[in-house]
């Protein structure tokens, strides 16, 4: 009797239980040696008001990190109408994300995640949540021992706390957040600092039909412990202000972002410098960058690297329709750091020069980036051609190396990447489900070392040597004639597919340049001999896509890649360097 | 074991064809586009709805979502509703009103920058969608996007509705 009620019990308990998840499988390998196999497994388990999310991995290695197999993630949740409890691996965003904003970016196995508890209330218009818990993060840095670009080298220890509240009146809200980090830093000595960071901001936004906008003002202080005093003292003194304004018209929408982030300004030769630099921006931020992030694959591989310490800059964007079947978008994006800097002609060391400003500067000094683009879409036949035709310039002083100045005279040695790239894509699909697709991508790209110098305010030296070249001699070296002012980029692929089953698409990415040390013995695979291509200035793959049921998909790739952004098979994903070899992906839905 | 576990559970998976049908969902609440916030059940009340995941980024999605339009305005009077879920990160999701703004699009917008609710509904991948039945059941789900997709989608919009009649412009 007693087994027929425990019986009863259980089935009447899983008769209220919804159990589903994912699994993503990884497997590659290439020639030279390269190789992971890594399966993701996530589950959510709900009872009542109770929801579970467990992830496991299994991997040996992973492409990114370090390897794992066992329980990654782990959450329980309670939501009961206003009140919502989260215990577990926590990933929240407070506002645009500049105080907090926690995430698990895998595909370049960036984690920032919280474990701990999370409480909210919310009771329209008031929101409130408080969050408590430890986090460990995980960067790569070149200013830490044992650095190496697929697994992390450097972690840092926080335990936090942290309220976030909101209220909205009508059309507007207000909203407040303090989050405070206790955080164990290893120093360039590996002594462990112990450093207190606080974050304290306030914003309001606004939204009508016609615009709407918001700010946010941002301030952070971060302690140093000292072991004789037994007390804290202030280490850096930080401000942020984020602005972002939409208007919306008949015919298109502007959409403006301003960022000036003075977080803690670092020299140019110490501002990548994670290790001997704290207490200034965190990991568990993750603002917004006023700068787009472009569709296609050439223009995201010159990306700008926002210094998040010291930011200053603006994005204009407009788009809209010309016709029903006409889309434009324009866009211009500035940023610098500041102020410039210069070297101190006493003792070389960097100064900041003049006052900051809160508008990005063209002076090399602060290096600057900008990006300039437009693009116009054309929806034809009724939505089945579709053509998309964009030209974009990029401009952005990577690296300040050396800036000298006298009274009447000043030297400045910086890094450049500029680059004009021209995307086309189109594509076309029939009635009875077939399709095809084709991206042409070119760009010509300029990259190196640029020379300026003044004499009583006029130009003298200006010159610019390019890091590119057209091929080696036979002792590995460019000869001097060979350097070429831009390299000549080419991505183009084709697909075709079959609605709504499979796809077949054929990629090829292509350079005019070669660069020293590249081991060029390699095996020249089937599909290169195929297609009869330099193996050294292109890299060639196949891909194909079979969805197997709704929820399970496979695909298969074969051949090099030289990564970044790329969409392809109506999917997007950041792809990682990877030189001829295989690449097998299951996703499956249960 | 492990990797027996591991593998079990991946056979599993494929053996069950459509494993995700007739699943019920919890009831998620979503934030809008325009601040305010709604449930699953609220939007559930007058008919199913189709939800899918999307970015600004994510040039199929785009693609997919002047279809998606079409359905939400052609099946609106059915009770029927497009969700259209951005996963867009703060880097990116300041761009989401302008750009529906600027296409116009009538459909529901909701903003899901840490991807929560996309974790709830397993979209892994950009875009994938799921309809979901009045009973919060998961009646179809659909990853990726090709082009000819949309005759698959409206076939799937017309079963959830129940509707016999022939496909009409």
């Amino acid at each position: 009797m007693k087994k027929v009620i425990l019986l009863l019990s259980l089935s009447m308990v899983f008769a209220q239980v919804s159990f589903t998840g994912n699994t993503e499988t990884r497997i590659g390998e290439n020639r030279s040696g390269f190789y992971y196999n890594e399966t993701l497994i996530n589950t959510h388990l709900q009872y009542g008001n109770f929801n579970n999310w467990l992830q496991f991995e299994f991997s040996d290695p992973p492409e990114l990190g370090r390897s794992l197999n066992g329980m990654r993630k782990l959450r329980l949740e309670y939501d009961h109408g206003d009140l919502s409890l989260k215990l577990g691996d926590l990933y929240e965003i407070w506002g645009r994300g500049i105080v907090l904003n926690s995430i698990d970016d895998q595909p370049i196995d960036r984690d920032t995640g919280i474990r701990g508890l999370s409480i909210s209330y919310n009771v329209h218009p008031f929101e409130v949540q408080f969050i408590t818990g430890k986090a460990k993060f995980a960067q790569s840095s070149i200013y830490a021992p044992g650095f190496d670009n697929r697994v992390h080298n450097y972690i840092t220890n926080h335990n936090l706390y942290g309220l976030d509240m909101t209220y909205m009146l009508g059309n507007h809200l207000i909203g407040t957040s303090f989050l405070q980090s206790k955080e164990d830093h290893a120093d360039a000595l590996s002594d462990t600092l112990n450093i207190k960071n606080q974050l304290i901001s306030g914003r309001y936004s606004y939204n009508n039909t016609l615009y709407d906008f918001y700010i946010e003002y941002i301030m952070n202080r971060s302690f140093e412990f000292e072991e004789d005093n037994a007390s804290y003292r202030d280490h850096e003194d930080g401000r942020a202000f984020y602005g972002n304004l939409n208007i919306y018209l008949d015919l298109f929408s502007i959409n403006m972002e301003y960022i000036n982030y003075q977080f803690g300004a670092l020299d140019p030769l110490n501002r990548w410098d994670i290790v001997s630099n704290y207490g200034m921006f965190q990991p568990f931020q993750n603002p917004p960058i006023a700068m787009n992030i472009h569709e296609n694959v050439l223009m995201n591989r010159i990306s700008h690297q926002s210094d998040f310490n010291n930011e200053v800059g603006y994005k204009i964007e407009i788009m809209g329709m010309l016709r029903d079947w006409i889309d434009f978008f324009g866009l211009y994006s500035v940023s610098s750091r500041s102020t410039p800097w210069v070297l101190s002609s006493q003792d070389y060391s960097w100064q900041k020069e003049g006052e900051k400003s809160h508008l990005p500067i063209s002076d090399l000094a602060a290096t600057p980036f900008r990006d300039v683009y437009g693009e116009l879409s054309f929806n034809l036949l009724d939505g089945n051609f579709h053509i998309k035709i964009g030209a974009g310039d990029s401009y952005d002083v990577t690296e300040l190396t050396s800036h000298t100045k006298t009274d009447t005279s000043s030297a400045k040695y910086y890094m450049l990447t500029s680059g004009q790239t021209f995307p086309l894509n189109f594509s076309y699909s029939l009635e009875n489900g077939w399709s095809v697709n084709a991206k042409i991508e070119t760009q010509f790209l300029s990259k190196g070392f640029g020379r300026i110098e003044t004499l009583n305010g006029s130009t003298v030296i200006d010159t610019f040597y390019s890091d590119f070249y057209n091929d080696i001699n036979e002792n590995g070296i460019p000869d001097n004639d060979e350097f070429l002012d831009f390299e000549t980029n080419h991505f183009m692929s084709i697909s075709i597919g079959k609605s709504p089953r499979w796809s077949a698409t054929l990629t090829l990415d292509r350079t005019n340049i070669s660069k020293t040390g590249i081991d060029d013995s390699h095996h020249l695979n089937p599909l290169e001999e195929f297609l009869g291509i330099d193996q050294t200035k292109n890299w060639v793959n196949i891909e194909i896509i079979y969805n197997v049921t709704t929820s399970m998909r496979l695909s298969l790739l074969y051949g090099s890649l030289k990564g970044g952004l790329i969409c392809t098979n109506g999917v997007c994903r950041i792809i990682e360097p990877f030189d001829d070899g295989f690449k097998l992906g299951l996703t499956t839905v249960f | 074991m492990k990797k027996l576990i591991l593998l079990s559970l991946l056979c599993g998976s494929m053996l069950n064809a459509e494993p995700l049908l007739d699943t019920a969902l919890p009831n998620l609440s979503f934030k809008l586009m325009d601040g305010e916030h709604t449930s699953l059940n609220e939007l559930l009340k007058d008919g199913p709805v189709l939800v899918d995941f999307w970015a600004t980024w994510c040039a199929p999605c785009k693609k997919e979502m002047i279809h998606l339009d079409k359905f939400h305005k052609k099946y609106e009077e059915y009770g029927f509703q497009v969700l259209c879920i951005s996963t867009d990160s703060p880097k990116s999701m300041s761009k989401v009103k302008s750009y529906i703004r600027s296409k116009k699009f009538k459909f529901l917008v909701g903003l899901d920058p840490n991807q929560q609710v996309a974790q709830k509904m397993n979209a892994l991948l950009l875009p994938t969608l799921l309809i979901i039945n009045q009973k919060r059941e998961m009646v179809w789900f659909h990853q990726g996007y090709l082009p000819g997709d949309e005759i698959e989608i409206e076939e799937q919009i017309r079963h959830a509705l129940n509707i016999q009649d022939e496909i009409s412009e």
